[in-house]
């Protein structure tokens, strides 16, 4: 069999050259395959000149172009390096209070005022800050991934195991999950409280995000090319982690993305309650409820957490849109690849 | 007909069968993390050892009985007298519940109502300006109240309103409960309701008319660029016309499906919203419980709001066969 | 409404130019030469989008007139601006479109009105039908309402009784039957047949003088194209309209045109009257497409001669003659000069874009001298006669059912239907065997039936050799996989977008256990012999058209080297003059490799082209079997009859002088007979 091949594949590039320049009868004897391989030296296949580009650099290309996107970065990368710097430029620590500054606006020594127990604001802001981004991050990373694997698992599988998986999903979603959050969050210590909460977020934070990505795998799954791996003999798991979730990765990446908001506004509703981050750590959500309750002597104290929630949570949000515009294909920021190539050129 | 009573009839039994099953399993996880032996315990001064079993025992909590045994007891007197079990300090669920889910749909039914209505005709307005400045305004500030959490929109409300009273040397505004007038007159009973109601309001529907507003947008830009609308457009249709007549009808059977869903949810209430504006809702209830140890108050209201769920689900079914011809009843 | 104008304004209306005076020359077709005035003139029509990409040139200055009662064919490839030209006639075209030009209907100017007055001409003087009936009609409302819409916006004053006999008289014109039941019926109870016959009486609710049909069968099965074209034919009877047919189909042109416009980048090629240029076809483009085409009603003896290359995309249209990159007449100022239409004989009104047109003209030049004709490489196995060769896959009583549920809500089993009932056949080495049959006949679930390697669930399915009951596990399947391969027919869809050209062709060799460096050179091997620059392997499918992606995909089957492959309708979402090339490759590779090909398609033109022998199915059976040659020829069973005469051909002669037999009730009919009785 390969020997056939051997014989006829390959090309005499003499042949090939006088073939192109003029019509010797010789050229009936080309197989359709040649043709067409004269045909693209030629030009006429319209691919010869398109600059090769990746994927991940035309997503970031089509994200730079969006100043609102970039906006959201650079204020995202302030906050970040204010958490993991903040700290130490801090004159104070959100752990030891000053007494001789209780209650006290916003000023020199205290950058955001004290609460009434004297803790510095700032310090506490920072922490919480700190706090906020940790949780938002890894809770959505873990979820994206617990969610990717199951929910498109589920709907590969099909048949019996997909209705139990079903079920269970379903199932899984009528206990409110706050209950099971805050039960497991309110067994933990003070200080060990944000892993568990990230925990606990977490473990039951997976469920309605799989069931969305198993409907999108039901439209991936029929596609031929998921046909063709299993009529290749590629394993179910290598078509699950070669095909279907690729292709779900711009929803994934965005999701991500806004998994991270969610994240933080459960951080925040939950310390609100006092069934998050306790004493003696804090947190954005502890310092609001803090601050709620001396809303008229002390506005500043659930202002700021406040203002800095806004800021943390617009930012990232600036952030998705963009990356959703740059996704997708269909949106104003999408050019073709060959359009991006030269008006990259043009401004280089 | 019949077949149809026949279908719903199984799903019903079907979703019986998954409530049973979660509610068990809540019951086994809140036993098992929930300590009302502590609230005793915790007292100062500390009661009695017998006192505390005794207290325990009464009310099927006591966790030095076979979590199996309890259970059964428990599972008994809701099959037998409908009875969802006692608290820790010893009052039943089934009142304390019952009060609670009053006061949630009073606050929730008129922010529903208000929310569907501003978002469905946010959604509709926006996708028909798609791009123009009304439509990246509105967009904007959906962007803005979707990330926002709750509390901090809450509080900021708060936040305004007592300056406002202050400014205005009056309580405009109150922002905790549902009612505090006494008297009889029921237009000054009508009036205090109303402005304890309107904060909490104002907070629900923006929190929620957010997801109606992007919702109907994207229903509505769906359907504004499929086939049929051309077609109708093709006939002499104004574009506006088209779209209104023929795009809009399909673009609400998503809607009404969400709206079903939520329908449901007038009854379980709305946790952060009951708990900053001090209303005692279902919502509200349900942290008390968590944070006092209330097993059978957290499971009762966890079974109740998986009830509501699976109800909104059938709604939303039977939403979407009365509007969609493609989905036939029989 | 047209014979209503002012004589007075009449004359002045008409441009009185050389267009319109070339038009008024040719006749070679059914009808003649077109006379009086023209009720739409389109002069230097241009149409633009603004994308992102930077401005795409749709239109590029494009001529006609239109006249009562006349059908003017617009033929061109996907990307060669026919639709946009048809939507820009009725002003649907979307917001970032930009129209320069003119459109002229009975002497108003219809480019630069706004929607609320296009609205006025829309389904009452000018309508449109589409390609997609499915999604044609909206599904919230009845046939009937949505009938009485169209009614209504023109005519207000019409009451509810006039409306219902009216769409009664409509559904019954375009050959609906029972209309008085029917226009309570929601869109989703109607076949897509039935669906387009409604589009098409919405269309002339309201008498209208220009009717344009983008594309109106394409979505269709051959048998259901061939009585939609009747519908079309009535309606325009009963109408007079003039009506403006857009295909990339030259058969239905054949059959149906009186002027042909061939469109390529945006432009006019080639234009007259429809005998003229099926006969003398002048520009090396419509050559070649015409060329390029299989032809259902004769046997073959040729291979194809394909047009090399890919349509261009609008976005990036080559300087000069946009053809010149794949014309293999193109030489120097071909490259650097857009060449304009210019008639081929000034007494003639045949307009031909080209600037070899003297030489054309001169030498008589055809098709076969202008492409030259390839032979077919000699198979050196030929010699055995197929029947004596090795079965390589035998199916035996294959029967394949499902259960019918009921749509919506409730969604109990209704029984069963059987898919494929029965069905045996056999496949030698080296031969190609075509299964043909249109939608839902079953051809489709059989080659899926056979590449699940599952024991089926009656009859035995055996390749080569092993019979698929006897597999045990996925081990035993993947060994069999090597030597059974499947094309789909979507190459968009079957190759993973997320995956550069070289992973794509190395999976089924990791599936296999290739080693790294094996997979290395078999896949330099592949893309050569597929005619792909192996420079391309780190490209992604995105960047490849159509034709190349199912190249890429063959290679991908190849890869393994089998010895069986499975064709799903290979060739059917390919332009036409890509078709060709792969169909020649096809051909290649079996001569080649040695394969047996099991082909699945709809197109009977292609599948005379390359099959060796033919079964024909029909809901689940197969009603005919038989070499090719015997079956096209001399075909036995009525449904086969119906299904060979339903075929447009590309021929306007022979398409004229043909009765077409319609498949009913197990018996064939004389599709004239069908069409609705006209009695005015």
């Amino acid at each position: 069999m390969s020997d056939e091949i051997r014989q006829d594949a390959p090309m005499e590039e003499k042949g090939m050259q006088e073939g192109s320049t003029d019509s010797e009868p010789k050229k009936a004897q080309l197989t359709n395959a040649e043709l067409e391989l004269l045909a693209d030296e030629m030009g006429a296949s319209g691919i010869g000149e398109v600059k090769r580009i990746g994927y991940f650099s035309l997503i970031g290309r089509r994200f730079v172009r969006q100043r609102s996107a970039m906006t959201g970065l650079v204020i995202l990368a302030l906050l970040a390096l204010l958490a993991i710097f903040g700290p130490h430029i801090a004159p104070f620590t959100y752990t030891d209070p000053d007494f001789t500054a209780l209650n006290v606006p916003p000023n020199a020594t205290h950058w955001f005022g004290t609460d009434g127990g004297g803790f510095d604001l700032f310090a506490s802001v920072v922490h919480g800050l700190g706090r906020s981004l940790a949780i938002g991050l890894i809770y959505s990373i873990l979820t994206t991934i617990i969610a990717a694997v199951v929910g498109t698992s589920i709907a590969y599988v099909r048949g019996i195991p997909e209705k139990i998986g079903m079920w269970l999903l379903d199932m899984l979603l009528i206990i409110p999950s706050f209950l099971l959050v805050a039960m497991v969050v309110r067994a933990a210590s003070g200080t060990q409280g944000w892993a568990m909460l990230i925990v606990g977020l977490t473990a039951f934070g997976w469920i309605g995000y799989a069931r969305t990505l198993r409907t999108m795998a039901l439209s991936l799954r029929e596609r031929d090319y998921v046909r063709a791996a299993k009529y290749m003999g590629v394993s179910p798991l290598k078509t699950i982690v070669r095909h279907l979730i690729p292709n779900l990765g711009s929803i994934l990446i965005l999701d991500t993305v806004l998994g991270v908001i969610g994240g933080i506004n459960s951080e925040t509703a939950y310390s609100f309650l006092g069934l998050g981050i306790k004493a003696p750590d804090t947190s954005l959500g502890y310092l609001l409820s803090q601050g709620s309750s001396a809303m008229l002597s002390a506005p500043w104290i659930v202002l700021i957490p406040s203002v800095v929630l806004i800021v943390l949570c617009v930012s990232m949000q600036l952030i998705g849109d963009g990356l959703r515009d740059a996704l997708d294909p269909y949106s104003r920021a999408a050019g073709s690849v060959e359009d991006d190539a030269d008006e990259d050129d043009s401004s280089n | 007909m019949a077949r149809f009573v026949g279908y719903i009839a199984k799903r019903v039994l079907s979703y019986m069968v998954m409530i049973f099953v979660a509610t068990s399993l809540t019951y086994f996880l809140a036993s098992a993390f929930m300590s009302p032996r502590s609230n005793y315990e915790s007292r100062t001064p500390r009661p009695p050892q017998e006192s505390i079993e005794a207290s325990l025992n009464a009310t099927n909590l006591n966790d030095k009985t076979p979590i199996l045994e309890r259970y059964k007891t428990w599972l008994g007197n809701i099959a037998t007298h409908w009875d969802w079990g006692k608290t820790p300090t010893g009052s039943s669920v089934n009142e304390e519940m019952s009060s609670r889910l009053a006061a949630s749909v009073q606050l929730m039914t008129l922010a529903t109502v208000i929310s569907i209505v501003v978002g469905v005709s946010l959604g509709v307005y926006t996708a028909q300006r798609q791009y123009q400045w009304q439509d990246r305004f509105f967009g904007g500030m959906a962007s803005l109240f979707m990330v926002v959490p709750t509390v901090v929109l809450a509080i900021l409300i708060v936040f305004f309103a007592i300056e406002v009273n202050q400014l205005a040397g009056t309580r405009l505004f109150y922002v905790t409960g549902l009612s505090s007038y006494d008297g009889t007159n029921p237009f000054m009973a009508l009036l205090d309701f109303l402005q304890h109601i309107l904060l909490p309001t104002v907070v629900l529907t923006i929190i929620s008319s957010v997801g109606y507003h992007l919702g109907q947008r994207t229903y509505l830009l769906d359907e504004m660029h499929a086939d049929y609308v051309r077609t109708a457009r093709a006939k002499g249709l104004t574009r506006k016309q088209a779209i209104r007549k023929h795009a809009l009808r399909a673009s609400l059977i998503p809607t009404a499906v969400s709206v079903a869903f939520s329908i449901a949810g007038i009854f379980t209430g709305a946790v952060m919203t009951e708990k900053i504006f001090a209303i005692h809702g279902l919502g509200e209830y349900f942290i008390n419980c968590i944070n006092n140890n209330n097993i059978h108050g957290a499971v009762a209201v966890a079974a109740f709001s998986g009830a509501c769920t699976l109800v909104g689900a059938l709604l939303a079914d039977l939403f979407a066969a009365a509007l969609d011809p493609r989905i036939k009843m029989s | 409404m047209a014979e209503m104008a002012n004589e007075s304004t009449r004359g002045s209306w008409v441009p009185q130019d050389q267009i319109l005076s070339y038009e008024l020359l040719e006749g070679n077709g059914p009808k003649g030469a077109p006379e009086g005035d023209p009720i739409m003139s389109v002069r230097n029509l241009k149409v633009s989008f603004a994308t992102e990409a930077g401005r795409v040139d749709a239109v590029r200055g494009v001529n006609f007139d239109l006249w009562r009662g006349r059908t003017l064919g617009i033929v061109g490839e996907s990307g060669s601006g026919k639709s946009v030209t048809a939507l820009s006639l009725i002003g649907l075209l979307d917001d970032n479109a930009r129209v320069a030009g003119s459109v002229k209907f009975d002497g108003e100017e219809l480019v630069g009105k706004s929607d609320e007055e296009m609205a006025a001409f829309r389904g009452k003087s000018i309508s449109m039908i589409f390609q997609d009936p499915l999604s044609a009609l909206t599904p919230m409302f009845t046939i009937g309402e949505q009938l009485a819409e169209t009614l209504l916006i023109h005519n207000p004053q019409m009451t509810k009784q006039e409306q219902r006999a009216r769409c009664i008289e409509l559904l019954r014109m375009v050959g609906i039957t029972n209309p008085e039941d029917r226009l309570d019926a929601y869109p989703h109870e109607f076949s897509g047949g039935m669906r387009q016959r409604v589009v098409i009486a919405i269309a002339i609710a309201n008498d209208p003088d220009v009717i344009i049909a983008d594309e109106p069968t394409t979505a269709l099965d051959v048998t259901i194209q061939a009585q939609i074209l009747d519908v079309l034919a009535v309606a325009q009877r009963e109408t007079g309209a003039a009506v403006v047919l857009i295909t990339h189909d030259l058969g239905v042109i054949a059959g149906t045109a009186d002027d042909v416009l061939v469109m390529y980048a945006g432009c006019a090629v080639e234009r007259s009257s429809i005998d003229t240029v099926f006969a003398r076809p002048s520009q090396p483009y419509t050559m070649g497409l015409l060329g390029a085409v299989p032809k259902p009603h004769m046997a073959a003896e040729h291979r194809l001669v394909p047009i090399k290359g890919n349509p261009p995309s609008l976005a990036a249209i080559p300087k000069g003659c946009p053809f010149s990159p794949r014309c293999p007449m193109a030489s120097g100022k071909c490259f650097e000069v857009e060449p304009s239409l210019e008639p081929i004989d000034a007494s003639e009104g045949h307009l031909v874009s080209c600037h070899k047109l003297a030489e054309i003209r001169d030498r008589h030049l055809s098709f076969q001298e202008v492409y030259p004709e390839l032979e077919p490489l000699p198979a050196k196995w030929a010699e055995v006669p197929r029947d004596q060769r090795p079965v390589v896959l035998e199916v035996k009583d294959l029967v394949k059912t499902f259960p019918v549920q009921g749509k919506g809500l409730i969604r109990r089993e209704r029984g069963t239907m059987t898919a494929v009932d029965h069905v045996s056949f056999r496949l030698h080495e080296g031969e190609t065997l075509a299964l043909v049959g249109e939608s839902g006949s079953g051809k489709s679930t059989t080659l899926m039936q056979i590449m699940d390697l599952v024991k089926p669930e009656h009859g035995s399915i055996t390749v080569l050799g092993r019979n698929t009951a006897d597999l045990r596990n996925n081990r035993e399947r993947r060994e069999v996989r090597k030597d059974l391969q499947v094309i789909f027919q979507d190459p968009m869809s079957s190759l993973d977008p997320r995956m550069p050209i070289y992973d794509v062709l190395a999976e089924p060799l990791r599936a296999q256990k290739w080693s790294s460096k094996d997979i290395n050179s078999r896949i330099g091997e592949l893309m050569h012999l597929v005619g792909i620059n192996p420079d391309y392997v780190d490209r992604f499918p995105s960047q490849f058209s159509g034709g190349q992606r199912q190249r890429i995909a063959i290679a991908r089957a190849l890869a393994t080297r089998p010895k069986v492959l499975l064709l799903d309708e290979p060739i059917a979402s390919l332009d036409v003059s890509i078709q060709a090339g792969i169909i020649n490759l096809l051909e290649d590779l079996q001569v080649q490799l040695k394969i047996s090909y099991l082909f699945v398609a709809h197109d009977l033109a292609v599948i005379r082209h390359i099959s060796d022998s033919v079964a024909v199915m029909h809901l689940g059976k197969i009603v005919e079997q038989g070499d090719t040659e015997e079956v096209f020829t001399n075909p036995q069973d009525p449904y086969t009859k119906a299904l060979l005469s339903a075929i447009p051909i590309p021929d306007p002669k022979v398409e004229r002088s043909r009765e077409r037999l319609v498949y009913q009730h197990g018996k064939l009919v004389s599709s004239s007979s069908l069409l609705p009785s006209l009695g005015k």
